[in-house]
């Protein structure tokens, strides 16, 4: 529990592997592996942003949708890898959370977050953003957030995968993952995670995607050893 | 349908009610019929445009509850600014349609018949047809209505029950609306969305009677030719109308002559207990004149011509009270004409007085009673009995909805009514239609009605 | 000392992430004014008058929600658009009352005033039992509304500079017309087209007439539509300038229209254009 205050640790979830937080005692083993799809995923589009030119000067060239984010080796980006079941972990990260608007992007496309843990919300861009996450388990809200506002401050009472979207610039999508453990993991551009700080035991370890949806499988950890859970998940085309 | 039933009896309707008509010469009427009783309002085109169910706007269709109330006070409209047909689906077309296929029995004592002069019981049973009433009511644009209700009797005789065009609130205010055309009186109790259908049961005597010999035509119940102006609060519980209508109790083509008639009512509501409506209580009166003398061509009187006018009067009160789902409707009423309306050298004058309970178990099921009496406070003739045209109505009856929703409605309907009139026929015009063999004769008829009642 | 069984309840409740909660609490109490609303007294008013659209389990899967535009409410997400309290909250009592009272314009949604109070405040009580929030949350706090400052041209100048920068032109379109670069884009929390309010039209707004309602909406948010909460944006003074700004838009006969159309054609041209290159003023 006093692992947990890794105090003023900031966890820049900039788009790549988010690291799970980790308990200090040993032992302390580790759960990773790779994602990976089967079938045929949709493709990933040019977002068209003519409506906001701040932002089309942000991209010289047109960024990608980010929804299904495929790599080499069918590997599958923004897939959140969690213990749903066996030990969860430390309760409520104290560390900040940080969610950018930025050319008219979220960034990260997901992140990941336990209950309780605080989040904050910046505009970077040089006008208005509205975040609105879509929550359904958690009390929705929809707040503006005008150039040069100070960042919202928040946090999630209820383990809920949340869609957020900016209505006024319908491309941007994105989500908040919000887990009840504090092992966790989000694969990165090779589809690669890794779920570390855990003790021994059974766990249900669970992959999300937003649109593949999740796959679970039991892994047993004894000691400080690296175990190795790799997920296939059904792609679903539009 | 007690139209219907009553085309039966027509050709003596057509005799007692000939009085005002004057190309069927000049019997003087005596019983007026209560010929345009049941059918109309319960409008699913409406339920169809607005996604509500029957349940909104009734308490059990056709009875209105407080928001029908509203929506009819407000022009058919729900006030979204979307009641426009503008905003309406081009599918949409503003009609609805209601007959009720039944079985009914129908007993009547002491009628006069050729074999039996005397009077015999006559009890007459069967299957049966209403006829088909075509409800087209809706918005020309917003805050301009018109409705329109054709009718087409099962025996192929086609009508034009209502047609009217309304403007809706005037400079923006509920409180001014005009109407014109022919449509039902601002009744508060009212037949046109009556729960009952049998032949005895489908009308109120304070809607229709009139006194034995009487030349008059008027009734309440019967929509009237004319214009009227009406108003109320934002959620109606206030309402007034005045009118000014043409006196032949709705009959077409001016036959009235110029005489015109005067129509009051006023309400108010009240959000008292917890009950499914509000407890309203309202008070209307009629001024009407009927002309006594007609210039005539040939023998037959000319149209536009009568003079001679004489003034009847009808005034009353009544109340809508909610107790948890039983609403009890009282009503009182007070009717005199003059005396040159026959049948005698005095001004006949009579009561009515009724009570009808509801009990709205769910919306789907209805139980319901009525008792009404009718007395003759003073006969037109010192010679006539003074219980002659005295009348007391019964009726009981239940109406279960086996589905509920906005496209349209079916009401299984069981009915029972019983009237004892005396030296008179029953305004039903069950048995012969003819009036017993002596002024103080009792007649008891009796319906009994299983049916199927639907709108679509 | 490890706090195990409290993480397995909570992971439980992981495991039915996008389940709302399906805990019906019949015994639910509603409250405005005197009137106490009772859940069991508004379940048989429920199917009578609303059922048809809102579903009988307050889904929003009535048999008519597939023919209606904008579709009705689903209580289960216990998300609503005229509150007076901050965005992500519940709303009070009353401002369901208000809601049911008043109807939301050019909805399907009529205003139920002919109902008795009473029944309309057992309704209340029966909608708050569609979600298991409104037994484990309070309604929020409402937002202080302090008086109203007398219309001006500066404020309306100053509002109108707030409607450029806040953006709300990209919705609701330069002249209020409801016609911005976005509006075509617009979708609700069910990703359900909806339009943004045209000023132009001079219609009531979704959530009341008043300036007060005005003030409310935009410092609220709509929940569950597009429209934001600014609360955290605005001061009150000039939460008052924007709404005497938004009254110029409409063609209505209001003081600030009055004001505004005076000033408005001596300077007119002084003014900027309000969109994408516009500088508000």
């Amino acid at each position: 529990m006093i692992a947990r205050v890794v105090a003023g640790l900031v966890v820049v979830s900039v788009a790549g592997a988010t690291a799970g937080p980790s308990h200090l005692p040993p032992p302390a083993g580790t759960i990773s592996g790779k994602v990976t799809y089967t079938g045929t995923p949709p493709k990933m589009r040019p977002i068209d942003m003519a409506k906001e030119p701040a932002c089309v000067t942000d991209h010289p060239t047109p960024v990608m949708t980010q929804d299904v984010v495929t790599g080499s080796a069918n590997s599958v980006r923004y897939v959140v890898v969690y213990i749903s079941g066996g030990d969860q972990g430390a309760p409520a990260a104290t560390d900040t959370v940080r969610y950018d608007q930025k050319g008219c992007l979220y960034i990260p496309h997901v992140a990941v977050m336990q209950v309780h843990q605080p989040l904050e919300i910046f505009n970077d861009d040089p006008h208005s953003h509205n975040i609105h996450p879509l929550a359904r388990v958690n009390p929705e809200w929809n707040k503006s957030q005008p150039k040069g506002a100070p960042p919202i401050r928040t946090a999630w009472d209820q383990p809920e995968f949340i869609p957020v979207k900016c209505n006024v610039h319908p491309w941007m999508h994105g989500y908040f993952a919000v887990l009840a453990t504090s092992h966790f993991s989000m694969t990165d551009s090779t589809g690669e995670f890794s779920i570390t700080g855990l003790p021994p035991g059974t766990y249900t370890v669970t992959a999300w995607h937003e649109r593949f949806g999740t796959k679970s499988q039991e892994v047993t950890v004894a000691g400080s050893e690296t175990k190795t859970a790799n997920f296939v998940l059904t792609a679903r085309p539009y | 349908m007690v139209k219907r039933f009553l085309k039966a009896a027509a050709p003596l309707a057509t005799l007692v009610c000939a009085a005002m008509t004057p190309d069927r010469g000049s019997m003087p009427a005596k019983s007026y019929t209560a010929a345009y009783a049941a059918l109309t309002s319960r409008i699913p085109a409406f339920a169809r445009k607005y996604g509500l169910r029957c349940s909104a706007c009734h308490t059990a269709w056709p009875e209105l509850s407080a928001f029908g109330q509203r929506f009819k006070d407000n022009g058919y409209q729900l006030g979204n600014d979307r009641d426009s047909p503008i905003w309406q689906n081009n599918a949409y077309w503003p009609i609805a349609m209601r007959t009720t296929p039944q079985y009914r029995v129908e007993n009547t004592t002491n009628q006069v018949t050729v074999a039996s002069p005397g009077g015999k019981t006559i009890t007459q049973a069967g299957f049966d047809l209403s006829g088909v009433d075509f409800l087209l009511l809706g918005t020309l644009y917003k805050d301009i209505t018109f409705g329109l209700v054709p009718t087409l009797d099962a025996d192929g005789t086609t009508g034009l029950e209502a047609a009217f065009v309304r403007f809706d609130n005037l400079g923006n205010s509920p409180w001014a609306n005009l109407k014109v055309g022919k449509f039902e009186l601002d009744n508060l109790l009212s037949e046109k969305r009556f729960t009952w259908l049998s032949s005895n049961g489908g009308f109120l005597y304070a809607y229709h009677y009139l006194p034995v010999g009487s030349a008059n035509n008027f009734g309440f119940g019967d929509n009237q030719i004319g214009a009227e102006f009406s108003g109320h609060s934002i959620n109606s519980y206030t309402r007034y109308s005045v009118a000014l209508l043409t006196g032949d109790d709705g009959e077409p083509g001016l036959p009235g002559g110029k005489s015109v008639d005067a129509m009051f009512t006023a309400s108010r509501a009240f959000a008292i207990g917890s009950g499914l409506g509000p407890q309203r209580v309202g008070v209307f009166g009629y001024l009407g004149h009927r002309p006594t003398v007609f210039d005539s061509s040939g023998g037959a009187p000319i149209p536009g011509t009568g003079s001679a006018n004489k003034s009847f009067v009808r005034f009353g009160a009544t109340a809508q009270l909610w107790v948890g789902n039983l609403e009890i409707i009282p009503l009182v009423s007070h009717a005199s004409d003059d005396a040159a309306l026959g049948p005698g050298a005095d001004k006949p004058a009579w009561n009515t007085a009724l009570l009808e309970a509801h009990y709205v178990a769910t919306p789907r099921l209805l139980v319901q009673g009525r008792y009404e009496v009718m007395r003759m406070s003073k006969q037109g003739d010192p010679a006539i009995p003074s219980t002659q045209g005295n009348a007391d109505a019964f009726a009981l009856g239940v109406r279960a909805y086996p589905f509920m929703f906005s496209r349209d409605g079916m009401a299984l309907h069981a009915e029972f009514a019983m009237t004892k009139t005396i030296g008179t026929a029953p305004l039903s015009g069950d048995g012969s239609g003819v009036d017993p063999a002596t002024p103080t004769t009792v007649v008891w008829s009796r319906s009994l009605l299983l049916a199927f009642d639907f709108a679509f | 000392m490890r706090p195990q069984t409290r993480w397995l309840t909570l992971s439980a409740c992981g495991a039915v992430l996008l389940c709302g909660g399906a805990v019906r609490v019949v015994a639910q109490e509603a409250h405005v004014d005197r009137l106490t609303g009772r859940a069991a007294a508004g379940k048989p008013l429920y199917t009578r008058y609303c059922a048809g659209c809102h579903g009988d389990e307050g889904d929003s899967r009535g048999e008519n929600t597939q023919w209606i535009d904008p579709k009705p409410r689903d209580f289960t997400l216990a998300t609503f658009k005229c509150r007076s309290t901050p965005s992500g909250t519940l709303p009070t009592d009353q401002d369901l009352y208000n809601s049911v009272t008043r109807g939301f314009v050019t909805t399907n949604m009529p205003p139920w005033v002919a109902l008795t109070p009473h029944n309309r405040i057992d309704l209340v009580a029966y909608i708050k039992t569609f979600s298991a929030r409104w037994s484990t949350a309070k309604p929020g706090t409402p937002i202080a509304i302090p008086p109203e400052p007398a219309p001006t041209v500066q404020g309306i100048l100053h509002g109108r500079e707030l409607f450029q920068r806040l953006e709300c032109w990209k919705c609701h379109g330069a002249a209020g017309h409801g016609d911005g670069p976005s509006a075509k884009t617009l979708t609700d929390n069910k990703d359900d087209p909806i339009r943004p309010y045209d000023f132009q039209t001079g219609t009531r707004f979704m959530c009341g007439t008043t300036n007060q309602d005005l003030y409310r909406i935009f410092m609220t948010g709509l929940d569950g539509s597009p429209m934001p909460s600014f609360a955290d944006q605005l001061q009150p003074a000039q939460a008052w300038d924007l709404v005497h700004f938004l009254r110029t838009l409409q063609p209505l006969k209001t003081p600030e229209a009055t004001i505004w159309r005076a000033w408005f054609t001596t300077h007119g041209r002084e003014l900027k254009p309000i969109g994408q290159e516009g500088g508000g003023q």
